[in-house]
C-alpha cells in the first residue's frame, strides 16, 4: 500500500506555501553523529600535537596495570604496563591522522586529475585512463601494501600514499561521469562558446559548482578507509611501533590479556575505531543523500 | 550595400569512426564526410536559413563556424580576418563578437548557479564593470528578452523551457556579440511559446543589428526570418537563394520535394497516391530506402531523385567523375543539379 | 446510432511529483467518444495531458496514483467492456471539495487487476503506435519474425507459411519496397521512416479494432513525415480502422482526423468535427484553438514579414491549476462582463453547435444561461 498525499492548500494559494523538501531526519542524524566524530577527533589530535594530555602516556604504574575505567584518577583505566588508556587513546589519533589527510588529498587531487583528462579531453587519455582503473581495481589493496612495505619499509605515510593512489579510480570515475552529464547537455561546449577559459570551466563550473559535493563525500569515506588500513596494519605489526600508541597496536596489546577476563584495555581502543570509521562512513552517506539525493549502495 | 561579416569557403569536415583498439593503433577506419565542401557567406544584419534533414550536417556547419570544433579544410574569414587556424588563446577575444544559441536549452545553464550569477558571469567575461553597472545591464538584458527581474534568484531548473531560452539569449547577448549561429532555437520548446521567440530573435535583430546564421528545420520559420536560405543535403548545399525564391521558385528537385512535403501533410485535398497513381506510390516506396553514410556517386542526390528517374536515369548524374556544382542562374541563386 | 467504439468518461489520470508534494493532475476529467470507422485526433501542447489519455486508454499508465478514476468503455465482439472495471477497489481517494487530496493505493494489486482487464485487449483490439519506432521494435529480431509473431498470436492464421504470407502482405500494404526482402532486415538497418512503417504494419496486422497513433510522425524529417502522414490517410481509406491520433502537429491532425479535441492543461477545451473547429474563420472558437492556429506563420504573413501571433505566457503547469479557467492567464479575449466568471469558475464543456463544444464562457450555452 502507497500513500500519496497532497500538502498543499487549495486552489489558487499553492504557491504561496513553501514548497522545499524536507530532509530525512535519519540522515540528518548520520550527518551530525558523523560531524560530532570529526569535532572529537580534530580537537583530540590537537591536544595530542600539543602535549596536553591528561596523563604522560609513557608513564608506567606497576601497581595498577589492567585497571578499570573510573580507577584512581584514570578515567578510562590503564593499560598492561599500567599507562593511561585516555592518554594514550587521545595520542593515539596522531598515528592517522595526518597520514589519513594524506590520502585522502592524493586521492582527490589525483581522482580529480585523471577524471578531468578522462572526462574533458577524452580521447586517448580517456582510454589509457580505464586501463589505469583496471590495473587498480584488479589488484587487491592489502597485497599491494605489503608489497610497498616490502619493498620500502614499514612507514605509514608510504602505505598511505598507496591509499591514496588506490582510492583516485573512484573519484576520477564519478568525475568523469559528471563531465559526460554536462556535455551531453552541451553545457561546456556552451561555457567554451561564450568564451570562457578552459581553466574557469574546470575549476568553477566543473569541480567548485558540480562535483564540490562529490569530492567532500569521498573524502569523507576515504578516511574511514584511511583509518581501517591503519589500525588493521598496526594490529598485525607493520604499523606504528610500541611504545607510541596507535588504537591498532593498542587492540593487539590488550588482546594478550583479553583471556584473563581483562576485557577493557583491548576493547576501548576497538569502540574508538568502531565509532570513528562508523561517524566517517555515516557522515559520508548522509551527505551524499541530502547534497547529491542518492544512497550509496 | 552592408559589408560581408563572415565567409566560408569549401568548408569541410570529416569524421573519423574507429572503434577498438586495433583501428585506433592502426589509425584505420571509416571516414563521414559530415560537411564536404560548403560555401557561403553573410552580410552584416542580415539572416541565412540554413535547412535540410537531420544527419545533412547544418549543425556541424555551425559548430565549425565559431570554431567549436576545427575543420578539416577550407576558410573561415570573420570580419576581414582568417580565423581558420587561429589557436584557442587568438580566438577568444573573437568569441565575443560571434555566439550560440544551442538547441539544448539547458545549455550554459549551470544547474548550481541562479539566473543572476548566470548573467554576471557572461557580463565578466571579457572586462570588469562595477557592480553598478552590472547591474544595470543585467536588467538591460532582462528587459531585451522580457523576463521579470523576480527570475533572477531562479535555478534554471524553476524555469519553463520558454524562460530557459531567453535566458540563454540574454546570456549570449551579454557579451554584445555581431554574429549569432541559432542551432535551432525553438525545436526544443512548445508550439504556443515558439512563436514568441521567433517574435523576440527578430526584434533582438532589428534592436541590436544581429546577424543569424539560423539553423533549423522548420521551414516555414525559416523563410519568415531568413533573407537568404540554403538547402544542404548529406553535407554540401545544393541550391541557395532568397527566401522567397527558394520557397516558391525552387531550381533543385530537393528543395521542391522538401516545400511540398510541408503542403503534403497541410492538404486535405486528394491524396497523392490518388492524384499520381503509379509513378507516385513507386516514388512514395523508393523514400523509405537510402544510407546517409554511404552517398551514392555522382550526384548525391540522384538515388532518390524524381527528376533522375523521369529523364530515364542520365548517365551524368551518376558519373563520379561530374557530381554537379553550383551554379549561378541569376539573381544570386545558384543550384547544384545538371537540369537546374 | 450506435454507441461508439471507445469511451471515456470523466477519466482522471494523476501523477505525483515528490519534490512539491503535490498531485500533477495531467488528465483531469476528459469525457471522449470515437465512433467505429472514424479518426479522432487530439491536439495539444505538452503537459495537455494527450499523450497520457492514450496511455491511459491502453492501460499503460502504471506510476505514481495513476489513473484514479473514470471510465473506459470498448466494444468488443458485440459487448460493452469497462477497461477500469473494478480498479477503484484497490485505490482509495481521498475528496475534499471536489478536489483530490490523498490516494491510498495497492500498486500490486492494481497493477494485478488492471493486466488481467487487459489481456486480450492491448495489441489485440488496441494497437499502438509511438512516436519512436526504433526503439518499440524488438532489435535482436528481423521485422519479418515480429510480424509473424504478432499475426500468429492475435488472428485465427496460426501456420507458419500463412503467417508468413500475411506478413509479407502487411509490408506490402504500408509501401515497404520489395517486402520479400525487406522481411529479413533486423531494424538497426533499417530509416526512421521505414521502421515507422514496419511498427504500423506490426499494429495492423493484429486486425485491431482501435489503433492508438501516438505522435506517429514526432521526430521524423520533414520529408518523411508528409510520406507517414500520406500512409495512414491511405490506410485509413483503405481499411477503416477507428484511430485515435495525438499530434503536437496540428497539420497532421488536420490532415488525418474526422474530429478533433483540442485538449489544454488536463482538460478538453474544444471538440467537434475538424472541418467545423479548424474552419477558417470560425466563429466560435476557443480562444487557446484560435489562437493555436494564429501562430502557425501563414502563406500571407511570411509573404509580409509580419510578426508570428504568439500566445503571451507560458504553458500551464498541471500541478497549480487555478479555480477558474485554466487558460484565463493567457486570454486574450477575456471581457469584463464575463472576467469574473472566468477567473472564479471553471467554464463547462458546452455546446455551441450540434457535435460542437467549446470550454468557454465566451459562449452561452443551455447549461449555463
Amino acid at each position: 500500500m502507497r500513500r500519496y498525499v497532497q500538502t498543499a492548500g487549495p486552489i489558487g494559494e499553492f504557491s504561496e506555501l513553501s514548497l522545499r523538501q524536507r530532509a530525512d531526519p535519519l540522515d540528518l542524524l548520520y550527518v551530525g553523529y558523523g560531524l560530532l566524530v570529526v569535532a572529537v577527533v580534530v580537537i583530540s589530535y590537537t591536544l595530542g600535537a600539543f602535549g596536553w594530555l591528561p596523563d604522560d602516556p609513557q608513564r608506567m604504574n606497576v601497581g595498577l596495570i589492567n585497571a578499570a575505567p573510573f580507577t584512581s584518577g584514570h578515567l578510562l583505566g590503564t593499560d598492561f604496563l599500567g599507562r593511561d588508556l585516555q592518554a594514550r587513546l587521545i595520542l593515539g589519533i596522531q598515528a592517522y591522522f595526518l597520514p589519513g589527510l594524506l590520502a585522502i588529498t592524493i586521492s582527490v587531487v589525483g581522482g580529480s586529475i585523471l577524471g578531468i583528462l578522462a572526462g574533458y579531453r577524452g580521447g586517448w587519455f580517456d582510454t589509457v585512463i580505464s586501463y589505469f582503473d583496471n590495473l587498480i581495481d584488479s589488484f587487491p589493496r592489502l597485497v599491494l601494501i605489503l608489497l610497498v612495505i616490502a619493498a620500502f619499509k614499514a612507514d605509514i605515510y608510504y602505505v598511505m600514499v598507496v591509499v591514496g593512489i588506490t582510492g583516485m579510480p573512484v573519484i576520477a570515475n564519478l568525475i568523469a561521469g559528471k563531465i559526460a552529464f554536462l556535455r551531453q547537455k552541451s553545457f561546456i561546449e556552451a561555457a567554451h562558446a561564450l568564451g570562457l577559459p578552459a581553466h574557469t570551466v574546470i575549476l568553477k563550473h566543473i569541480l567548485w559548482l558540480n562535483c564540490r559535493a562529490l569530492l567532500v563525500i569521498q573524502a569523507t569515506l576515504g578516511m574511514a578507509e584511511a583509518i581501517l588500513v591503519e589500525t588493521s596494519l598496526s594490529y598485525l605489526g607493520f604499523g606504528v611501533q610500541e611504545p607510541t600508541p596507535s588504537w591498532g597496536n593498542m587492540v593487539q596489546a590488550g588482546a594478550n590479556y583479553f583471556l584473563q577476563g581483562n576485557f577493557w584495555p583491548s576493547t576501548a581502543p576497538a569502540l574508538a575505531i568502531l565509532a570513528t570509521i562508523l561517524g566517517f562512513q555515516l557522515l559520508g552517506d548522509g551527505l551524499n543523500k541530502l547534497l547529491e539525493g542518492k544512497r550509496r549502495k | 550595400m552592408s559589408r560581408t561579416i563572415l565567409e566560408v569557403t569549401d568548408l569541410r569536415k570529416h569524421y573519423s569512426q574507429r572503434r577498438g583498439l586495433v583501428s585506433r593503433l592502426t589509425g584505420q577506419g571509416r571516414v563521414i564526410p559530415a560537411v564536404d565542401g560548403v560555401s557561403f557567406y553573410l552580410r552584416e544584419n542580415e539572416t541565412v536559413g540554413l535547412v535540410g534533414e537531420s544527419g545533412c550536417g547544418k549543425t556541424t556547419i555551425g559548430r565549425t563556424v565559431l570554431r567549436l570544433t576545427d575543420p578539416s579544410s577550407g576558410r573561415i574569414v570573420f570580419d576581414g580576418r582568417d580565423i581558420t587556424k587561429l589557436s584557442r588563446a587568438e580566438l577568444r577575444p573573437l568569441r565575443r563578437e560571434m555566439q550560440m544559441i544551442f538547441q539544448d536549452l539547458d545549455a550554459g545553464l549551470n544547474p548550481r548557479m541562479r539566473v543572476r550569477d548566470i548573467l554576471r558571469e557572461a557580463l565578466t567575461v571579457y572586462e570588469r564593470p562595477s557592480d553598478a553597472l552590472i547591474t544595470s545591464r543585467i536588467h538591460w538584458l532582462l528587459e531585451q528578452v522580457s523576463l521579470k527581474d523576480s527570475k533572477l534568484a531562479n535555478f534554471p531548473s524553476e524555469l519553463s523551457g520558454g524562460e530557459k531560452r531567453r535566458v540563454g539569449i540574454a546570456r549570449v547577448l551579454a557579451v554584445r556579440p555581431r554574429l549569432i549561429v541559432a542551432d535551432e532555437p525553438t525545436s526544443a520548446l512548445d508550439i504556443s511559446i515558439q512563436a514568441q521567440v521567433v517574435n523576440l530573435l527578430r526584434d533582438l535583430q532589428r534592436d541590436l543589428g544581429l546577424t543569424y546564421l539560423f539553423i533549423s528545420h522548420d521551414l516555414p520559420v525559416v523563410e519568415l526570418v531568413s533573407q537568404k536560405v540554403a538547402v544542404m543535403y548529406l553535407g554540401r548545399i545544393v541550391e541557395m537563394g532568397l527566401a522567397e525564391n527558394i520557397a516558391h521558385q525552387p531550381r533543385h528537385p530537393y528543395t521542391g520535394i522538401l516545400w511540398s512535403s510541408l503542403a503534403d501533410k497541410q492538404s486535405t485535398e486528394v491524396s497523392l497516391y490518388a492524384r499520381g497513381g503509379a509513378a507516385a506510390e513507386r516514388e512514395h516506396r523508393t523514400w523509405g530506402v537510402f544510407d546517409f553514410e554511404q552517398p551514392a556517386s555522382g550526384c548525391r542526390f540522384a538515388p532518390r531523385c524524381p527528376l533522375y528517374r523521369d529523364k530515364g536515369r542520365p548517365a551524368v548524374c551518376t558519373d563520379p567523375a561530374s557530381e554537379p556544382q553550383l551554379r549561378d542562374v541569376g539573381h544570386g541563386h545558384v543550384v547544384a543539379c545538371h537540369f537546374a | 446510432m450506435d454507441a461508439p467504439l471507445l469511451a471515456i468518461e470523466n477519466l482522471r489520470t494523476y501523477f505525483y511529483s515528490r519534490a512539491k508534494r503535490a498531485f500533477i493532475r495531467s488528465v483531469d476529467g476528459v469525457s471522449l467518444g470515437v465512433a467505429r470507422g472514424e479518426t479522432l485526433g487530439i491536439v495539444g501542447e505538452s503537459g495537455s495531458g494527450k499523450s497520457v489519455t492514450a496511455l491511459s486508454a491502453a492501460g499503460l499508465v502504471t506510476a505514481g496514483p495513476g489513473v484514479i478514476s473514470g471510465r473506459i468503455d470498448l466494444q468488443s465482439n458485440g459487448a460493452r467492456r469497462n477497461l477500469l472495471d473494478g480498479l477503484e477497489n484497490y485505490a482509495r481517494v481521498t475528496e475534499e471539495d471536489g478536489r483530490v487530496m490523498a490516494v491510498e493505493k495497492d500498486e500490486r494489486g492494481w497493477r494485478k487487476h488492471s493486466e488481467t482487464l487487459m489481456a486480450g485487449v492491448r495489441g489485440k483490439e488496441i494497437a499502438m503506435i509511438f512516436q519512436n519506432p526504433r526503439s518499440a521494435l524488438n532489435p535482436y529480431s528481423t521485422i519479418g519474425k515480429q510480424l509473424v509473431e504478432t499475426i500468429r498470436l492475435h488472428t485465427s492464421l496460426k501456420g507458419e507459411n500463412e503467417a508468413r504470407e500475411r506478413a509479407i502482405h502487411w509490408l506490402d500494404r504500408v509501401r515497404i519496397d520489395s517486402p520479400r526482402l525487406r522481411f529479413d532486415n533486423f531494424p538497426f538497418g533499417m530509416s526512421g521512416g521505414m521502421c515507422q512503417r514496419a511498427m504500423i504494419a506490426m499494429a495492423l496486422s493484429a486486425e485491431p479494432s482501435l489503433l492508438i497513433a501516438d505522435e506517429p510522425t514526432t521526430g521524423l524529417d520533414a520529408t518523411i513525415q508528409s510520406r507517414i502522414v500520406e500512409l495512414l490517410a491511405q490506410l485509413k481509406a483503405e481499411t477503416g480502422i477507428t484511430t485515435l491520433l495525438i499530434s503536437h502537429d496540428i497539420s497532421v491532425i488536420q490532415r488525418l482526423s474526422d474530429r478533433i479535441a483540442v485538449m489544454y492543461g488536463g482538460t478538453v477545451v474544444e471538440t467537434g468535427r475538424a472541418a467545423e473547429v479548424l474552419a477558417p474563420g470560425a466563429k466560435m472558437r476557443h480562444p487557446y484553438t484560435a489562437a493555436l492556429l494564429a501562430s502557425i506563420p501563414s502563406a500571407e504573413m511570411i509573404r509580409r514579414k509580419s510578426y508570428l501571433q504568439a500566445i503571451e505566457g507560458e504553458v500551464l503547469d498541471t500541478i497549480e491549476v487555478p479555480r477558474g479557467c485554466r487558460f484565463y492567464g493567457r486570454c486574450n479575449r477575456v471581457t469584463e462582463a464575463i472576467r469574473d466568471n472566468c477567473s472564479g469558475h471553471e467554464p463547462p464543456l458546452g455546446e455551441v453547435a450540434p457535435g460542437h463544444k467549446v470550454r468557454c464562457w465566451l459562449y452561452p450555452t443551455e447549461r449555463n444561461a
